[in-house]
């Protein structure tokens, strides 16, 4: 790039700190709201005043802020699970299928229990919700291990069939819950029949323990691949199969285990939205609008650029707007869509500043002998 | 915006008027000229104040070790780098390269290292792909015409309908070279030209290479360790030793220790001192091995064998007879056919990588990149690759980063690595620096059985003197090593034994200080010691 004389240069960073890499996000963020200020404007509405009522709804309201929680429980676990088979070089985006199975489980232990409804439960509840987390982890594990199996025996695309997985899974759910189905409420209204009140869990200001255990993932996800011998041959392998090899690391274990632990993570945010939030407790008619949702966790997770850590604010961000963005909708009469289209234009801003995680801007004059180069960051 | 618009313009006529500048020239005549070339990356300057001409019809060698910055120079005159200072003449006029384009389009080719060209294709569609004659329907026959005429005209053979893949190292080379002709190259560079070449295909390309330059064209080989063949072939030598010329010589007045001294800044012995050890017991004993190619076909043939302590088997041949599935069966990647190894008594047959590794056998791949290496790795975690695995370095499955970061500390130390530090990533590395953390990496597990394959390949002087002495100490250890090289001289001077591989068998297992070159050289190529005998 050359503008008249004095010239501005792109560098390669040899090294980006963490508070640069931060910074930069949050440039990215401010420039995606800017350029979303456009559509407020052209639906006639002044855009702070959107911002201020999406932001406000969802970080400062006692109704909105909740579902941003709860939101970013689910993103977040959505996310992990997606970055452990990153790590290892492989895409999960079966995270929707996973947590579709996962949620299956959870009421698939109910019903196998005898709890259909609102029956009264003669079991210790605490020992039911254990179950049901555990048939939630268990069953996404499973679910994902499959698209792993095949990618370490027969090398087949795990991108394939985890997107094949997830159809077979839409139509379970879709199956299982409508009418005829073994799930279906006896109200018939395309939902799941509704758990016995006695089994919802502690909630902390009308959020579920699950944060609790989703940030805990979080952070041993990040432990696991820093620290340990396992995540050093994840790694290894995502970085260069070959090598790994070569080194020692084998090739089928490694793929179905990051699968199985990733499905886990999905599977549970099955337990979390369906059987854990406040005012849900079904499998919601809507429940391909959480489905869809789950994709966001490829984002958070290539947002973060695979670190788990970083991934808590980015989908902290991506569970607020999605609240926030669908109740401006509503509260100032715009169209279809404000949330989705508001994530897709963050997501893309956030993607195209990573062009300076590698480059950075730098400004000479080509005039002066030695070039002391001011640098715009 | 309008004044960039004619500036443009007014930049490719000026271009234009000079495309046709150079075919004038008479032999003799300075064409390219490039003077005080400097180009810094972040903390390094690769090109310090670089002043390089080449003349019509001359073969002007660039020599360097690896990291002495030729790369760099190379992508500055083929336009993929632009200098930080300094300028580029072109028969006296300057210039300025945006893009190799600009560099192409002024009679500049270049003819790849690592070959970029379409294996599924035909020779004569790589040839025309890019060109701007090609049109957007192809006339294949026409251009096909134009590249026999320059086949005649250097004395190239070439099947111009052949598929690429079809093709050996050099004949894919030959179609680098021809494609830069066909685009009308004056200056010719050639990264590495000989480097997959074998003896006989080097020869022929060197002809070639003389041919051209009798034709007036100029030629730049960029050349890190072939001290031989720069003083074969060229007329005028450019040496670089950390991003400075250290001399510019006519090549008459050079000798190959005179041209290792320049490159390296010290003098380089070319022997290493063979020693030899008392015989211990076996180490690896293999029977009746059979290994299946990536294709299925039985590569590795009912082949057996047995290194003893404190002794180096050279497994010598060209390569694709077997060597690379041989070494990767013996390491544990590569599923057996048939046969059995026992590893100091042990049976290994059926133990995978990782067994392997911990039951002592040591593995040098001959491609440190795509394996030998993680390249995103920094130093710590690479050496981590052999030692993850390792109880002294982890507790309950959790590593042990700061003994591994101690210990690689040392390693960079004792094997001279050169690197500001071991949180760098490993691709930073220059070829010669990474095998020496490699070699570190596995010797200092002191392995009983070490495989190397190709150790020295694509190595600076320096770097492969280091290298070989690293193997004799570590049959002095009384390892017992597995040698895999193509070049003759590696073998006979480090090895006990040789063993000639033709085919996927050994064609004999000889003592090395005692066989000729020649009978090494023969069995190579399949011919039997018994009919060598009955030829002379």
């Amino acid at each position: 790039m050359r503008i008249g004389r004095p010239t501005l240069k792109l560098q390669k960073r040899v090294y980006l700190s963490g508070w640069r890499a931060a910074s930069i996000s949050i440039l990215a963020i401010l420039v995606a709201l800017l350029l979303f200020s456009l559509i407020f404007l052209l639906a006639g509405i002044n855009p702070l005043t959107a911002y201020e009522e999406i932001f406000s709804y969802a970080f400062d309201n006692p109704f909105g802020l909740p579902i941003t929680l709860n939101r970013f429980v689910f993103l977040l676990l959505c996310t992990c699970a997606f970055i452990l088979p990153y790590k290892a070089g492989l895409w999960n985006i079966g995270m929707t299928g996973q947590f579709y199975i996962g949620s299956l489980a959870v009421y698939g232990v109910l019903l196998g229990l005898g709890f259909r409804g609102s029956e009264p439960v003669n079991i210790a509840p605490g020992f039911v919700i254990l179950l049901m987390v555990a048939a939630s982890m268990v069953s996404g594990a499973l679910y994902g291990a499959i698209a792993g199996f095949f990618k370490g025996k027969l090398n087949t695309n795990e991108i394939v069939v985890t997107m094949m997985l997830n159809f077979i899974a839409f139509w379970l759910v879709s199956y299982m819950i409508k009418e005829g189905g073994p799930f279906m409420n006896p109200g018939g209204r395309g939902e799941s029949f509704e758990m016995a009140a006695s089994l919802r869990p502690p909630t902390f200001f009308n959020v579920p323990f699950t944060i609790f255990l989703a940030l805990g993932f979080a952070f041993l996800l990040y432990f696991l691949l820093k620290r340990t011998k396992l995540g050093y041959q994840i790694r290894a392998f995502g970085l260069n199969p070959t090598a790994a090899e070569y080194a020692g690391v084998n090739h089928v274990s490694i793929p179905v285990l990051v699968f199985l632990l990733g499905g886990a993570l999905a599977g549970l945010a099955g337990y979390h939205y369906f059987a854990a939030v406040p005012g849900v407790f079904k499998i919601a008619r809507n429940y391909a609008f959480f489905g869809d949702l789950a994709f966001y966790g490829i984002i958070c997770g290539l947002i973060s650029q695979g670190n788990p850590l970083a991934s808590i604010p980015v989908a902290f961000l991506f569970g607020g707007m999605s609240v926030g963005g669908r109740y401006v909708q509503g509260k100032l009469g715009m169209s279809f869509g404000v949330d989705f289209a508001l994530m897709g234009v963050l997501m893309i801003t956030l993607v195209a500043f990573q062009f300076f995680y590698r480059y950075r801007v730098v400004f000479s004059n080509p005039q002066k002998e030695n070039p002391d180069a001011r640098i715009l960051d | 915006m309008q004044q960039e618009q004619t500036n443009n313009g007014g930049r490719s006529r000026a271009n234009q008027t000079r495309k046709g500048m150079l075919t004038n020239l008479q032999r003799g005549e300075t064409l390219l000229e490039a003077r005080g070339i400097t180009k810094r990356f972040p903390g390094v300057t690769a090109n310090d104040a670089i002043d390089f001409s080449i003349r019509a019809g001359e073969i002007h060698a660039v020599l360097g070790e690896n990291g002495a910055g030729k790369t760099t120079l190379m992508k500055i005159l083929f336009g993929q780098y632009q200098p930080d200072e300094g300028q580029i003449f072109i028969a006296g006029q300057p210039v300025d390269f945006k893009s190799p384009l600009d560099a192409i389009e002024l009679g500049i080719g270049m003819v790849h290292q690592h070959r970029k060209l379409i294996p599924a294709h035909t020779v004569i569609e790589n040839i025309i792909l890019g060109h701007p004659n090609a049109g957007a329907v192809l006339n294949l026959s026409r251009a096909e015409d134009e590249v026999n005429r320059l086949c005649e005209k250097y004395d190239f053979s070439l099947d111009l309908r052949a598929k690429v893949w079809q093709l050996s190292e050099g004949e894919k080379q030959l179609v680098e070279i021809l494609k830069a002709l066909y685009r009308g190259a004056e200056i010719l560079i050639m990264d590495e030209p000989s480097s997959a070449l074998t003896p006989v295909e080097t020869e022929k390309l060197l002809d070639s290479i003389q041919a051209m330059a009798e034709s007036d064209l100029a030629i730049v080989p960029f050349i890190t360790h072939k001290l031989p063949i720069v003083l074969r072939i060229s007329d005028r030598v450019t040496v670089l030793r950390r991003g400075k010329v250290v001399s510019c010589i006519d090549t008459r007045d050079a000798t190959e220790k005179s041209l290792a001294k320049e490159m390296v800044g010290r003098e380089v012995l070319f022997r290493v001192e063979r020693t030899k050890i008392e015989r211990g017991a076996p180490i690896l004993e293999v029977e009746n091995l059979s290994v299946r190619s990536d294709k299925g076909f039985i590569a590795v043939d009912q082949l057996s064998f047995s290194i003893h302590e404190g002794e180096i088997l050279g497994v010598a041949g060209i390569s694709g007879n077997g060597q690379r599935e041989l070494v990767e069966a013996l390491a544990g990647l590569r599923k057996i056919e048939g046969g059995k190894i026992t590893l100091e008594g042990q049976d290994i047959t059926y133990a995978n990588a990782l067994h392997r590794w911990q039951a002592g056998v040591g593995y040098i791949p001959a491609d440190r990149i795509a394996m030998g290496s993680i390249g995103d790795f920094n130093l710590v975690e690479n050496t981590a690759m052999n030692y993850y695995f390792d109880e002294a370095f982890s507790k309950r499955g959790i590593l042990d980063f700061k003994q591994i970061r101690e210990l690689t500390t040392e390693l960079v130390e004792e094997y001279d690595v050169a690197t500001p530090g071991v949180d760098v990533k490993a691709r930073t590395l220059s070829g010669g620096n990474l095998q020496k953390l490699i070699l570190a990496r596995v010797l200092s597990r002191k392995p009983r059985l070490v495989i190397v394959d190709l150790p020295t390949q694509g190595l600076d002087v320096g770097a492969t003197e280091f290298v070989r002495n690293k193997l004799v100490e570590a049959k002095q250890g009384r390892a017992s090593v597995l040698l895999i090289s193509e070049d003759l001289d590696e073998i006979m001077s480090l090895s006990d034994w040789v063993a000639p591989i033709y085919e996927g068998r050994f064609m004999g297992k000889l003592p090395a200080d005692s066989t000729p070159r020649e009978v090494v050289g023969a069995m190579m190529a399949g011919i039997e010691l018994d009919k060598q005998g009955a030829a002379t």
